[in-house]
């Protein structure tokens, strides 16, 4: 294990720390989410969603967060293209437009998620397999930003 | 106030997806390598089909999903399936909360199961409401868990590798339910 994953890093914690031998205690869950957040951000095979356009929306998406030490770990890309779907506003493209209020839907109600999503995804011209993509990518920075938070509870406990 | 509550028998539901599935006969050699499956399966379930169309998530995901939830040692594994159950409400999947009350049920029988799906908060063991507590915190967006919680579980006898067992299997459900309710049904 190394004391730069993605969740140490937002978690400031060093190789020397009680939180960096807690994580130790499972190293299958730290290895485990490198490899979900490679596989998410640049996976092998990228079907054609490209790395900015993935971290756009991780970017979008981990804002929701409210940590500004986890969101630094999902930073917006460069591209100008992206820019609005990566800092929260809604793009003038219509797909990008459809995938930023996709974004925020799944970041904060997930629970008011319905089949008519979907069909907005696919109208704005994603495949099948890009939404199933996107989908994995939203969740995973959901997925990331809890064990962060939970984590940090802990850290910032004097028993630990 | 821990007065009897009648026992809820929670039948089991299927889940059918809004997209297509991947057919196996269809599947790449990538596709199939992610199922473990050879081109003649027959039996592999609509929501392994929809998920395998990005085979590299879906081996990253379900081996997680699998160390989390199934783990040797540690926090036992009725917690995690209540951690589970709590992100599963609040996230509005009626499907993942359906499997794990279920396998919550199996493992410690029906009270405190029934007690939730009776609205009964108030019947819930301090443990299990500790737990609950937590993961409906830890789910909420931002999350809004807070040191009352730790302190909470950590006065039911939780040490700090329990807990980090409980943050992890209430966050991965943070994962799965943005699958399941979103990408399909129950019934």
């Amino acid at each position: 294990m190394t004391a730069k994953d993605a969740i140490n890093t937002a978690l400031g914690v060093s190789s020397g720390d009680a939180m960096y031998q807690l994580r130790a205690r499972r190293p299958v869950f730290v290895s485990g989410a490198e490899a979900c957040r490679a596989a998410v951000l640049h996976p092998e095979d990228d079907l054609d969603l490209s790395p900015d356009l993935r971290h756009a929306v991780a970017h979008r998406a981990a804002a929701f967060g409210a940590n500004a030490a986890f969101l630094a770990g999902y930073p917006a890309p460069d591209a100008p293209e992206f820019q609005d779907l990566a800092e929260g506003g809604l793009p003038s493209d219509p797909g990008l437009a459809a995938l930023a209020r996709h974004t925020d839907m799944i970041a904060a109600t997930p629970a008011k998620a319905s089949e008519a999503h979907l069909q907005d995804l696919l109208s704005a011209g994603f495949s099948v397999s890009q939404i199933i993509a996107l989908s994995e990518l939203l969740a995973q920075v959901c997925f990331e930003m809890r064990v962060v938070h939970g984590l940090s509870l802990l850290r910032n406990n004097a028993n630990a | 106030m821990r007065d009897a509550i009648a026992r809820i028998k929670i039948k089991p539901l299927s889940w059918t997806p809004y997209l297509p599935p991947v057919e196996i006969a269809d599947a790449t050699e990538r596709q199939l390598a992610a199922m473990k499956v050879t081109p003649s399966a027959k039996k592999v379930s609509p929501y392994v089909r929809t998920l395998v169309h990005d085979p590299d998530s879906y081996v990253a995901r379900t081996e997680l999903f699998n160390a989390i939830m199934y783990a040797e040692g540690g926090l036992p594994r009725q917690d995690r399936e209540l951690g589970a159950l709590g992100a599963s409400l609040v996230n509005g999947c009626m499907y993942c909360a359906n499997v794990h009350a279920r396998q919550h049920a199996k493992l410690s029988g029906p009270c405190a199961t029934s007690a939730l799906y009776a609205g009964r908060r108030d019947a819930l063991s301090t443990r299990d409401a500790a737990i609950m507590d937590f993961a409906e915190a830890l789910t909420m967006t931002p999350p809004r868990a807070d040191q009352s919680h730790i302190e909470a579980l950590r006065s039911e006898g939780m040490d700090d590798g329990e807990i980090q067992d409980l943050i992890h299997s209430i966050a991965i459900f943070g994962w799965a339910n943005r699958l399941m309710h979103p990408l399909g049904h129950s019934s």
